[in-house]
C-alpha cells in the first residue's frame, strides 16, 4: 500500500511537472514564439528559432514582432504557423492524441522501472531474513540486547 | 603515397580478419602456435592503420587536391592547424580517425594482457578485430578517402567555416576517445560472456577503460558545449540536437554502469545488470553515429553522404541480438546470490540511482526517435526540441541530484535511523540554511525558476555532503596521526584515491548543475540596432558602439569586426570586438563571439547585422554562472585523474585476492 502510494505520488507528481503552462523565462511574447517554433530556413537547420542566427530566423523574427505589435496573439501565430508548415515547425509536441505518449512514455517508463527496482529489492531482501532467520538464532539470542545494538551501530558506522 | 595508403588499409583488412580467425581458433582449440601467431596481428593492422593516416594527413598538408576528400575539405588558404584537423572533418577521414583509434587502444590492450588472462583476452581481441573490421570495410569499400579525382583542381572547396575554429582540433577527437574507449569493457565483457569467465574478473581488468572512456566522453560533451557556445551565436551552449542526444545517451548509461560495478565489485551482485550495461553503452556509441550518418533526424551535425547510416544499423542489430542472444544463454551463470539487508542502504540508492540515469537515457532516446515513431504511425513529422527535454529531463536530474548527496552517506547494508540522523543531519540542516537564506534573493514563481531555487538548495546539500565526508576523514586521520589539517586531507584522499576522487567528481557535478540551472533562468538578453556613438544599458553595463571595421584577412576571408566599449559603475570595463567572417563561396556569414566570463556571468555580445552606413545590429547576452559550468569539468578532470591514479595499496589488495583465488583466469599452461 506504501508503495503504491509513494509510485501515485511520482505520477501525479510528474503529471503536474507535464501538465504546467510553460512560462518563459523572460516573459517576453516573442521569446515565447521563439520558443515554441522551428526556423524554417533553406537550409534546413534543424535549429529552434531561439537557438538559430541564420537571415531566415532573422526574418522570421522581425516578422513576428509586427504580428505582435499588430495585435495578434502568441497562440494565433503559433496556429498560423502550423497551418502554413504542419506540426513540424512546433519544438515539441503538442499535448493531446498520439503525441502526448511522447510526454507520457518516460514517467510511465521510470515508474514501471522504479516498481521493478523496488520488487526486486524486495525480493533480494526477502532471501537475507530467511536464512538469517533459520540458521543462527540461538546466536542471536545468546548476545545481550545492548550490546547487539551497540554492535550494530559501529558495523553501521563503519565504511567499506 | 596516396596508394601506399590505400593499400595499407586493404592490408590492414586481410590482417585483421586473418587475426580474429586465429585468435578464436587458439582459444576454442587450446592452441598456443596459433595464439603466437595472432598475437603479432594488432601491431601490423595498427601499423597499415597508422601509414594510411599519415598518407592522409601528407595529402591535406600538402594540397593534394588528386584526392576528393582533400579537395572537399581543405583548400590552399587553409591554415595548417585546420588542415591537421580536416582530417576528420568530413565523412570518410573521420571514419578512418575512428579506426586510428581504434586499432590504438587494440595495440594497448594487446600489450597490457599478451601473457595473462589467457582465457579472456583471445576472445576480448577477436571482438575488437570484428569492430574493427567493420570500419575497415567501411573505409576500404564504402568510404574510401584515397578516391581520386581524375582531373586535379587547383584548389579545394575549403573547411566548413563552422569547423574553422580550435575546438574543431580538441572536441571530435575527445568525443572520439570517449565513443571508441567502451569498445574495450564491451569487448572483455563480451569475452567473459563466451569464455564462462563471469565473475568480476573483466570489470576489474576494465576499471581503468571505462574510467578513461567516461572521462573522454564526459569532457567531450562540454567541449561539445563550449564550441556551440563560442561559434553558433545563439547565446546558448545546449540545444538537444539529435547528436548531442547520441553523445549524451551513452555517457549516461556509462555513468549508470560505473556506480553499479561497485556493487558486483563489492557484492558479487548484478551481472547480468552490468553486462546489460556495458552492452547498451556500447550500441548507444553505434547508434550514435548511425545518427550522425543516417541523415534520418535533421541535425546541425550530420554528414553529408546518409547511405552509410544503413552498415551502421545492419552492424547495431547483429550486435544486439548476438549479445542478447549471449547473455540469455548464460543467465545461469550469471546468477548470484542476491542479498540486502535493507531498503535503506547504499546499495539501494546505487539502484535507484541506475533507476534515474536510465530514465533519463530513456526520455532522451524516446525524444530523438520520436519523429521517427511518429512519421511511421501518422505520417506526419514533428520536431521534438528543447521545451520537451527540459520539461521530462529537468525533474529526473533534479531527483538524481539529491541522489548523488545521499548515496554516498547512505550506510553500506543498512541504514538505521540513529545513523541516518548522524549523516544527514548536518547536510539536511545546510539545505534548509540555503532554502531560507535563497527564498528572499532569488525571484520565484515560474517554472524555471522554482527550479532553480531547488537545484540551488540540492546543490548545498549535496555539497554538505560531500564536504562532511572529506571533513570526517580528515578529522579521524589528525586524531590518529600528528598530521596538519591539509597534510591529512591529502593523505586521506591519496590512500583512498577511488573514493575521494569520485566525491571531486561529484562536486565538478554539482557545480555543473548550478551553472545550468543560473544561467537557464536568470540569462537575459537585449537587440539594439545602433549607430556609432549610441548607448545602451544591460543589467548596470553601459554598452557604447564605436565603429565598425572591415579586414580582408585571407583571399577567402573577410572580417567586419564591430567595436563597443563597455562600462560599469561610470569606469571602463571592457572592450567588445564582435564579429562576422565572410567566406568566399559560403552563403551564410559565420558569427564570432566575444565573450567576457567572469565568475559571476558572461557578458557575451554577438554582432547580428550591419548596414553600409555603419550602424549596427548588436546582441547582447548576460548569462549568469556560465563558467561554473567549465569550472565544474575540470574539477570532474581532476577527480577523473585522482581516481584513475595507480593506487599500490589496491593493487597490492588486488594481488593478495588474486592469490587467495589463485589465479583469475588461469593460462592454457597452467591447467
Amino acid at each position: 500500500m506504501h508503495m503504491l502510494k509513494f509510485f501515485l505520488s511520482i505520477f501525479v507528481a510528474a503529471w503536474f511537472v507535464v501538465s504546467a503552462p510553460e512560462i518563459s523565462q523572460a516573459g517576453s511574447l516573442l521569446q515565447d514564439l521563439e520558443n515554441a517554433l522551428m526556423c524554417k530556413c533553406d537550409d534546413k537547420c534543424g535549429k529552434v528559432l531561439i537557438n538559430c542566427t541564420c537571415s531566415t530566423s532573422d526574418k522570421t523574427r522581425a516578422k513576428f514582432t509586427k504580428l505582435l505589435d499588430s495585435g495578434l496573439t502568441v497562440d494565433q501565430i503559433i496556429k498560423s504557423q502550423v497551418d502554413k508548415y504542419g506540426e513540424t515547425v512546433l519544438s515539441a509536441p503538442t499535448k493531446f492524441g498520439f503525441n502526448l505518449t511522447a510526454w507520457v512514455m518516460p514517467f510511465v517508463a521510470l515508474i514501471a522501472g522504479g516498481v521493478g527496482v523496488r520488487k526486486i529489492i524486495n525480493s533480494w531482501i526477502g532471501k537475507k531474513q530467511k536464512p538469517d532467520s533459520e540458521d543462527v538464532p540461538e546466536e542471536k539470542s545468546a548476545t545481550p540486547g545492548k550490546y547487539s545494538k551497540r554492535l550494530q551501530d559501529e558495523l553501521d558506522g563503519i565504511e567499506l | 603515397m596516396n596508394d601506399i595508403g590505400e593499400f595499407t588499409l586493404l592490408v590492414a583488412l586481410a590482417t585483421a580478419i586473418y587475426g580474429c580467425v586465429a585468435y578464436v581458433m587458439s582459444a576454442r582449440g587450446n592452441r598456443i602456435d596459433l595464439y603466437l601467431s595472432a598475437d603479432k596481428t594488432p601491431l601490423i593492422v595498427w601499423g597499415c592503420v597508422m601509414i594510411s593516416s599519415i598518407c592522409l594527413w601528407r595529402g591535406f598538408l600538402t594540397n593534394d587536391f588528386s584526392l576528393q576528400y582533400v579537395w572537399a575539405y581543405s583548400n590552399i588558404e587553409l591554415d595548417t592547424f585546420y588542415k591537421v584537423a580536416s582530417f576528420w572533418g568530413g565523412q570518410k577521414g573521420s571514419l578512418l580517425f575512428w579506426t586510428l583509434l581504434l586499432t590504438t587502444y587494440t595495440v594497448v590492450v594487446h600489450f597490457q594482457n599478451r601473457k595473462k588472462n589467457l582465457r579472456v583476452v583471445p576472445y576480448a581481441m577477436a571482438v575488437l578485430f570484428i569492430i574493427i573490421i567493420f570500419f575497415l570495410f567501411l573505409v576500404n569499400f564504402s568510404t574510401n578517402p584515397f578516391e581520386r579525382i581524375p582531373l586535379p583542381p587547383e584548389d579545394g572547396r575549403g573547411l566548413n567555416p563552422l569547423l574553422q575554429n580550435y575546438w574543431m582540433v580538441i572536441h571530435p577527437p575527445t568525443l572520439y576517445l570517449g565513443y571508441v574507449g567502451f569498445t574495450v569493457p564491451f569487448a572483455f565483457a563480451v569475452a567473459a560472456l563466451i569464455s564462462k569467465n563471469l565473475d568480476d574478473g573483466w570489470i576489474r581488468l576494465t576499471r581503468k577503460w571505462t574510467l578513461i572512456s567516461w572521462f573522454f566522453l564526459c569532457m567531450g560533451n562540454l567541449f561539445g558545449a563550449s564550441w556551440a557556445y563560442v561559434e553558433l551565436g545563439w547565446g546558448g551552449y545546449w540545444a538537444w540536437d539529435p547528436v548531442e542526444n547520441a553523445a549524451f545517451m551513452p555517457l549516461l548509461i556509462a555513468t549508470a554502469f560505473l556506480h553499479s560495478v561497485m556493487i558486483q565489485e563489492k557484492k558479487d551482485m548484478m551481472k547480468v545488470w552490468n553486462m546489460s550495461l556495458i552492452l547498451l553503452t556500447f550500441v548507444m556509441t553505434i547508434f550514435g553515429t548511425f545518427i550522425t550518418r543516417s541523415g534520418l533526424i535533421q541535425s546541425v551535425h550530420t554528414f553529408d553522404e546518409a547511405t552509410l547510416g544503413y552498415y551502421f544499423l545492419a552492424f547495431l542489430f547483429v550486435i544486439l541480438f548476438s549479445c542478447m542472444a549471449l547473455i540469455i544463454a548464460r543467465l545461469p551463470l550469471l546468477k548470484s546470490e542476491n542479498q540486502l539487508d535493507s531498503f535503506l542502504s547504499r546499495e539501494s540508492s546505487f539502484l535507484f540511482n541506475n533507476l534515474l540515469l536510465l530514465g533519463i537515457a530513456f526520455a532522451t532516446f524516446w525524444g530523438t526517435i520520436f519523429p521517427i515513431i511518429s512519421e511511421a504511425v501518422r505520417g506526419i513529422k514533428i520536431t521534438v526540441g528543447p521545451p520537451f527535454y527540459n520539461q521530462v529531463n529537468v525533474p529526473i536530474g533534479l531527483a538524481l541530484l539529491a541522489l548523488v548527496g545521499i548515496g554516498p552517506v547512505i550506510a553500506w547494508r543498512r541504514a538505521t535511523v540513529s545513523n541516518l540522523k548522524k549523516n544527514f543531519f548536518k547536510p539536511l540542516a545546510a539545505a534548509f540554511i540555503a532554502a531560507v537564506a535563497l527564498a528572499p534573493v532569488i525571484p520565484l514563481g515560474s517554472r524555471v525558476e522554482n527550479y532553480t531555487y531547488i537545484t540551488f538548495v540540492l546543490c548545498v546539500f549535496v555539497l554538505a555532503c560531500i564536504l562532511i565526508e572529506f571533513f570526517k576523514g580528515t578529522a579521524a586521520r589528525m586524531g590518529l596521526h600528528e598530521e596538519s589539517m591539509f597534510g591529512a586531507l591529502a593523505t586521506v584522499t591519496w590512500r583512498n584515491k577511488r573514493r575521494y576522487g569520485g566525491y571531486i567528481v561529484h562536486i565538478g557535478i554539482v557545480l555543473i548543475f548550478a551553472g545550468i540551472a543560473g544561467s537557464q533562468a536568470y540569462g537575459t538578453h537585449v537587440e539594439k540596432h545602433l549607430k556609432t556613438g549610441e548607448t545602451f544599458k544591460i543589467r548596470g553595463y553601459d554598452i557604447t558602439y564605436e565603429k565598425l571595421v572591415a579586414i580582408e584577412a585571407t583571399s577567402v576571408k573577410t572580417r567586419v569586426i564591430a567595436q563597443l566599449q563597455v562600462e560599469r559603475n561610470g569606469s571602463h570595463y571592457w572592450t567588445a570586438r564582435p564579429e562576422k567572417e565572410f567566406y568566399k563561396g559560403q552563403n551564410q556569414p559565420v558569427s564570432e563571439v566575444d565573450v567576457l566570463s567572469t565568475w559571476k556571468e558572461d557578458l557575451y555580445m554577438i554582432l547580428a547585422d550591419f548596414r553600409d552606413d555603419e550602424s549596427a545590429t548588436i546582441k547582447v547576452y548576460v548569462n549568469p554562472m556560465v563558467s561554473w559550468m567549465w569550472t565544474g569539468g575540470w574539477v570532474i578532470a581532476f577527480g577523473t585523474m585522482i581516481s584513475m591514479w595507480p593506487d599500490r595499496l589496491e593493487q597490492r589488495r588486488r594481488l593478495e585476492r588474486f592469490r587467495r583465488e589463485e589465479t583469475l583466469f588461469p593460462s592454457p599452461a597452467q591447467e
